[in-house]
């Protein structure tokens, strides 16, 4: 009596305590991963759905943090450096600037933002601003008075105008990438930024240009004194310079400076520090000139797993369609062709050891066969083969045993109506046996959609900004490309350091995770409910 | 004469040979169990034939080898002897199994319509078979399910699931099933085994008027439905033919004694 009790107890905890566990994983990952699938207000949030992952940008000022996603941090600094730039343009256009960089971060900031990061940014874009005036006054009088500054640059007043002019070579190519200008539009647009110049009409840009290659060729001669005594090679060149100043180009000098440090490479300077030093230098301005913008980055945890869940239902479709395919094949033959025998019973004992072993072997056999010996890459087609052969055991024991749970009657009688073997096989065998090999294919999705190990080394990559489907040049190469998958996902996140914020993605994959594979059951199990009603004896 | 071989194989022709079937000397094993030994018997034209004999004693075994569906089973083979229809010995290597069986249809034990529509249950040879016609399989499946008594019961619910029909209206199903295919010889291995009195005496009544256009041999434990339904009676012993003559003389008048026994109830 009392054995019967501590048995009927015992069993009884276990059970609990199993369901316990099952609901405190379930609990934990919905609570968790709920955090990143919906917002705090309660909506979805489709950012986590949609995107592709990218670095997380964390910005911190005065106590509080604004979190940019790669592309949004992008545009923020675009915006920024967009602004910075406007405002060197001309004083007379800064107000104008200033107005179109409010209503630009009226934009970016429209955006569900709560308002304290738009005070942030606000804050924040004010500061550029100063900081962007005050270079601006800074360049505008080194340009104006080069002789005043040349203790700040550390060299001669000598050697300040080539300074200046190895500036604004620097500004101007800075400016010819940025806005893609031509060459002739380039003359314009350095006019533009030739300091004295403050009213630019469209009538005396003639004039602008000659003011600014007369601006050059005051300045330059004095340059080409510097070199002139050090170095042949540029001394011809000063020498067709001085025969023929006017007709200089802008492109002219652009390639003449360029060529400053391959003669620095050949140290054929006596001068070479102060070339070495005046480099330092033209880099300390251009840089002083770009906005840079300081944050924190996160790998990974700045945006969404869409091509992850995109990868991973392709895997899991074709995988599945291969296994279906080949697993029917063999029950078929298994239950319907084959004669009992030794053979017989050595394919049934070889596919229960392939049950049994471990997926990571299947992932090395994947990558032997399918990667390196047919030279598939790491591709879809690699990953569908190595995930089949994982789960053909199980198709194939599941599938041979619903067909040979179809009466005999049904062959008899169809074969006795004159029916031969195959058609026998397809009217009356096969139709009545899809609701369980349906089922034994459930158990196969979960699988085949939670393995990492096999796909590892197959079918996944960590990172690809490309979507399966974008980018092919020729259909065939669809099969061959890796695809991320959501296992692999979670697995490399928390292979990354780990912080607040890639803790939260691995909870709200999981959680996508989790409800992906109960959406694609589900929907086996209605497949599988309406077969039954169908073909129900 | 038709041929097995020939894929045509649809027209009924009278046959100047009363004989429908011919067994000559037929030895019949599973692997080393010789279940049949050395049966020679006709099946006449037109006439119910009732094999009848204890459980073992092969009379079903002996059916199934007249449209070769023992070949499905392993290890089953032909020791001697021929089975002769129609003139042809259908163990030869040129005979197509499936012709032959288009030609011989067979009705089971249990009743086991598939688990499809009434329409389509009867349609399904003609399916297999390649027919197309809408209004011809249509025809073909009215014919099939008169003849087998069944139309005026169903006619208002072909598309029905055969399963909701009873067990009596399921064995007639499966036979108008075997009629649509229009065979010459059917073969009913105990049909009525797993019904009760009243669906028996339906498919008997059936049977008995199927006896006019058809060939009939059937299986039975059932010694009165031999008596009543069949022209002829083959009694099996032990995988051998102990009997065959008229039901009249094996019932009042049998020459053997182990008939006697059996029909009398003394074993069995």
């Amino acid at each position: 009596m009392m054995l019967e009790k501590t048995i009927f107890c015992i069993t009884r905890v276990l059970t609990y305590f199993i369901l316990f566990c099952a609901c405190f994983i379930f609990w934990d990952i919905i609570s968790k991963g709920s955090r990143k699938v919906f917002h705090k207000e309660g909506f979805i949030n489709w950012e986590f759905f949609t995107e592709s992952p990218q670095t997380l940008h964390v910005i911190e000022h005065d106590g509080e943090t604004l979190e940019l996603s790669s592309e949004n941090y992008f545009s923020f600094k675009r915006s920024l450096s967009d602004a910075a730039w406007k405002l060197l343009i001309t004083k007379s256009q800064f107000k104008e600037v200033k107005e179109r960089l409010v209503n630009n971060l009226n934009d970016l900031t429209e955006t569900p933002s709560p308002s304290s990061q738009k005070n942030l940014l606000h804050d924040y874009i004010e500061n550029e601003k100063k900081e962007a005036k005050e270079k601006f006054n800074f360049w505008l009088d080194m340009l104006e008075n080069p002789s005043n500054h040349a203790s700040d640059f550390e060299v001669s007043e000598e050697e300040m105008p080539y300074l200046v002019g190895r500036f604004i070579i620097a500004f101007l190519n800075q400016a010819k990438s940025k806005y893609k200008l031509l060459d002739n539009e380039l003359s314009y647009f350095s006019a533009l930024h030739y300091p004295k110049i403050d009213n630019l009409t469209p009538t005396n840009i003639e004039d602008i240009n000659l003011a600014y290659f007369n601006f050059l060729n005051e300045n330059l001669p004095k340059l080409w004194n510097v070199f002139e005594a050090k170095n042949k090679n540029l001394r011809e060149r000063v020498v067709e310079f001085d025969e023929n100043p006017s007709t200089s180009s802008f492109v002219f000098l652009e390639n003449n400076f360029k060529s400053i440090d391959e003669v620095q490479s050949l140290h054929e300077f006596n001068s070479i520090d102060l070339l070495k030093k005046i480099s330092d230098d033209l880099r300390w301005i251009s840089s002083s000139f770009r906005i840079s913008v300081d944050s924190k980055d996160y790998a990974y945890s700045g945006g969404g797993i869409f091509p992850a869940i995109a990868g991973t239902l392709l895997l899991v479709g074709g995988a599945m369609l291969i296994a279906l395919i080949i697993g029917v094949c063999c029950a078929v033959f298994l239950s319907e062709y084959g004669k009992t025998g030794k053979f017989l019973s050595l394919v049934r004992l070889s596919i229960l050891n392939l049950a049994g072993v471990p997926s990571i072997i299947f992932g090395l056999f994947g990558m032997g066969l399918f990667v390196i010996f047919l030279d598939w890459n790491v591709s879809l087609i690699a990953g569908w083969f190595t995930l089949a052969f994982m789960i053909l055991p199980v198709i194939i024991t599941a599938s041979e045993e619903s067909l040979c749970a179809i009466p005999q009657d049904f062959r008899e009688s169809s074969i006795a109506l004159g029916a031969s073997k195959w058609t026998m096989i397809k009217t009356s065998v096969l139709p009545y046996a899809l609701p369980g090999i349906l089922t034994s294919s459930i158990l196969g999705v979960a699988r085949v959609a939670g393995e990492t190990a096999p796909i590892m080394f197959t079918a996944a990559f960590a990172m690809r900004s490309e979507l399966p489907w974008e980018g092919l040049e020729k259909w065939t190469d669809f099969f061959f490309q890796g695809v991320m998958a959501l296992p692999y996902h979670i697995y490399v996140i928390s292979k990354i350091p780990q912080n607040e914020y890639t803790i939260d993605m691995q909870y709200g994959t999981a959680f996508v995770f989790l409800m992906l594979v109960f959406m694609l059951a589900s929907l086996s199990f209605v497949l599988r409910a309406r077969l039954r009603r169908k073909f129900n004896w | 004469m038709t041929s097995f071989t020939k894929p045509t194989v649809k027209k009924k022709k009278p046959s100047k040979s009363l004989n429908a079937i011919e067994v000559n000397d037929l030895s019949f094993a599973y692997g080393k169990n010789e279940v049949l030994n050395s049966i020679s018997l006709e099946i006449l034209r037109n006439k119910v034939t009732s094999f009848i004999g204890p459980s073992g004693c092969g009379k079903s075994t002996l059916l199934r080898c007249f449209n070769r569906m023992n070949e499905l089973l392993e290890n089953a083979r032909i020791i001697k002897g021929s089975v002769v229809v129609e003139g042809h010995d259908i163990y030869e290597k040129t005979v197509d199994p499936i012709e032959l069986r288009k030609r011989i249809g067979m009705v089971f034990q249990n009743s086991n319509p598939f688990p499809k529509t009434i329409y389509q249950n009867v349609a399904y040879g003609l399916k297999i078979q390649g027919v197309k016609s809408k209004r011809k399989i249509d025809e073909i499946v009215e014919n099939s399910l008169i003849q087998a008594a069944l139309w005026d019961e169903v006619k208002d619910r072909l598309n029905a699931n055969a399963y909701e029909l009873s067990g009596g209206q399921q064995q007639r199903l499966c036979i108008a099933r075997t009629l649509a295919v229009e065979p010459e010889i059917i073969l009913m291995d105990e049909p009525c085994s797993s019904l009760d009195p009243v669906a028996t005496a339906r498919v008997e009544e059936l049977i008995f008027n199927l006896k006019q256009n058809y060939t009939i041999v059937i299986v039975t434990h059932n010694m009165q439905q031999a008596g009543r339904i069949s022209d002829l009676t083959a009694f099996f012993y032990l995988g051998k033919l102990i009997e065959f003559d008229e039901t009249k003389k094996i019932f009042i008048n049998p020459k053997m004694k182990q008939t006697e026994d059996y029909i009398c109830g003394k074993f069995g």
